[in-house]
């Protein structure tokens, strides 16, 4: 999956933005298994770019485009079926079930366009120490494991890109290295291309580009 | 495994709201019961009383006359039907056909010769062959022909036969009656006067009156009175069904008499058809309140899990998926509801097909086919309003 970003700049942004960024107001290309880091001081637009590209919110100027697809020109049910088989994302603000348990939040997702079986859920969940609160609702979880929990959401279905926003601002350093592997080795099982975008640089993130916002 | 409504109920609000929902549900299938019985009633009404109206050959044959009112006393040509008024009659849909019954405008008198010592003047009249229930080869009049045939009513027999004793009269049967030779006398102005020998060649028990052949009448108007303008008193109409209340409606809005006993019927059917159309009207009334209601609690439903449903979306769920998911969620429940209604109406025919076996009626005991084509059209109906309504609330989020 090759992606273009043609000129993009928010329309709440000033023009003088584009002057010291690398990506608003700039064209940049995305290939297939490329890792991008994105590092951006809070309210320069990280959390905007990331949504923009999953196509939430179109209030930009510019074009992103997924294989030359401007991903606005997109229905409600094809962006749906574009993201259910090729785009997979981890918000910065998580965006769980609060009163489902911590197995249905991850199921919902898996179900939706199954790349793994069920019981990979537990696996995951075990590898980032999550597996004691699948049966638990999920508003039960502290923050940390709630993050945990989204990532591993994020690794249930297919996908050729990965956006990242902020995921590991919660957790701890080794907490921090399980699920970077994790999330490393899904994207190497797709071949697909990982899009991280947070405060500063992550060291064990083996970033190809580093852009600055 | 395919993705269905189970995997993503447990997201959404289905569960709070149950009395609103089995609220809905009963008036649902209430509306739509008093919908089908009301359809059903009306088709075993219409026949029943189809079938009460004695037919001969498929049609009714009714005779029709203008009301003599005192406004309109004295004024023949009020009370006589013009051309343009036959014509109206007979341009109307349901009616096949109509013929005037036109009358001598000559003096016409009959005796018996000397077998029944019996004088009287006479009226007679025409109709086309066509509305003769009887028509016997004889019974045919050529210009210079002096055997005459006529066609008495049997009511006029019956009516003899009863005064006759009283005034020392023989009575007769119709065998005896048709070989009486009569001599029927006709004159008109300038003391024209002809005499034709007759008889009665049949009796009709549709038409009251003495008929003889239409070119006869035709002729002796002409000869007699010099007229051959065609003004009727009475007019025939020919049709399939004198009981349809449009027909009636119609007679009702021009002041025409007809004769109340061949059409009660009718009238009958007319005030059953108004009040089980009220009924249906107020089952339709119900099935819009019932589904109204179940847009309500399907719209309370999609309002209490719109952060669910929106992170669904965020997640990659379609917005038809959805739609058609969470729409079919209730068709299998309106199909129950229907099948409920269709039983419940099948079971109230079954019970109408016992209370009317003893009337020698041919009511069906199953439901009528177009019932259960209106059930399924429910069914279609409130599945295709509530995937509307859901779709348009679920694509707005």
């Amino acid at each position: 999956m090759h992606i273009t970003l043609r000129n993009v700049h928010p329309i709440y942004f000033s023009e003088d933005r584009s002057v010291k960024s690398n990506i608003w107001g700039q064209d940049m290309e995305i290939h297939p298994a490329e890792k991008i880091q994105i590092v951006a001081p809070s309210g320069s637009g990280k959390t905007s770019l990331i949504h923009f590209m999953y196509g939430i919110r179109r209030e930009y100027n510019g074009s992103i485009a997924y294989n030359g697809n401007d991903i606005r020109r997109f229905s409600a049910d094809e962006l749906a079926k574009f993201r259910q088989q090729h785009l997979s994302i981890m918000f910065q603000d998580l965006r769980l079930f609060a009163n489902q348990t911590v197995f249905q939040n991850i199921e919902v997702k898996r179900q939706l366009q199954p790349y793994h079986p069920a019981d990979k859920i537990s696996e995951f969940a075990e590898r980032l120490g999550v597996r004691h609160k699948l049966e638990m609702l999920c508003s039960t979880c502290s923050y940390g494991e709630q993050q945990r929990i989204a990532i591993i959401r994020c690794l249930m279905q297919p996908f050729d890109v990965l956006l990242l926003d902020e995921p590991f601002s919660n957790l701890d350093e080794d907490n921090r290295k399980k699920a970077m592997d994790l999330m490393l080795e899904e994207a190497a099982k797709r071949n697909a291309a990982i899009l991280l975008a947070d405060l500063k640089q992550i060291e064990f993130f083996p970033a190809d580009q580093i852009f600055h916002l | 495994m395919a993705l269905r409504f189970k995997h993503i109920a447990p997201f959404l609000a289905t569960n709070k709201n149950n009395w609103s929902r089995l609220l809905s549900y009963f008036g649902l299938g209430l509306g739509i019961l008093l919908l089908l019985c009301s359809l059903q009633l009306l088709l075993n009404i219409q026949r029943l009383l189809g079938n009460e109206n004695p037919r001969k050959g498929g049609y009714d044959y009714v005779s029709i006359a203008k009301d003599v009112t005192n406004a309109t006393m004295g004024q023949v040509d009020k009370n006589l039907f013009n051309s343009e008024e036959i014509k109206k009659l007979s341009e109307q849909p349901y009616i096949n056909a109509v013929s005037p019954l036109i009358a001598n405008r000559f003096q016409v008198d009959l005796t018996a010769g000397n077998i029944i010592p019996f004088s009287t003047s006479l009226f007679v009249e025409s109709v086309d062959d066509d509305f003769l229930d009887t028509l016997p080869p004889n019974f045919r009049w050529n210009e210079g022909q002096e055997f005459l045939p006529l066609i008495v009513s049997s009511d006029f027999l019956q009516m003899y036969n009863v005064f006759a004793p009283g005034y020392g009269l023989p009575q007769v049967s119709e065998e005896t009656a048709r070989k009486i030779r009569i001599f029927i006398t006709c004159s008109g102005a300038g003391g024209i006067r002809q005499t034709f020998r007759g008889s009665i060649v049949a009796f009709s028990d549709r038409i009251n009156s003495i008929i003889v052949p239409k070119q006869f009448l035709v002729w002796g108007n002409k000869t007699f009175a010099n007229t051959t303008e065609v003004k009727a008193a009475r007019l025939y109409v020919k049709l399939k069904d004198a009981n349809n209340p449009v027909f009636l409606k119609f007679l009702d809005e021009h002041e025409y008499r007809i004769n109340k006993d061949k059409v009660k019927f009718g009238r009958v059917k007319s005030i059953l058809q108004v009040a089980i159309t009220g009924l249906g009207a107020f089952g339709l009334l119900i099935v819009l309140l019932a589904l109204m209601l179940f847009s309500f609690y399907l719209q309370l439903i999609i309002a209490r899990s719109k952060e669910s449903l929106l992170l669904l979306l965020t997640l990659g769920y379609s917005p038809g998926w959805l739609t058609k998911t969470v729409a079919g969620r209730w068709i299998p429940i309106y199909v129950v509801i229907v099948i409920c209604a269709l039983i419940a109406t099948s079971a109230l025919q079954w019970g109408f097909y016992w209370l009317t076996a003893s009337l020698d009626v041919s009511i069906s005991p199953y439901i009528h086919w177009s019932v259960a084509l209106l059930a399924l059209a429910l069914v279609i109906l409130t599945a295709f309003s509530n995937y509307r309504m859901i779709r348009k609330q679920v694509y707005a989020i």
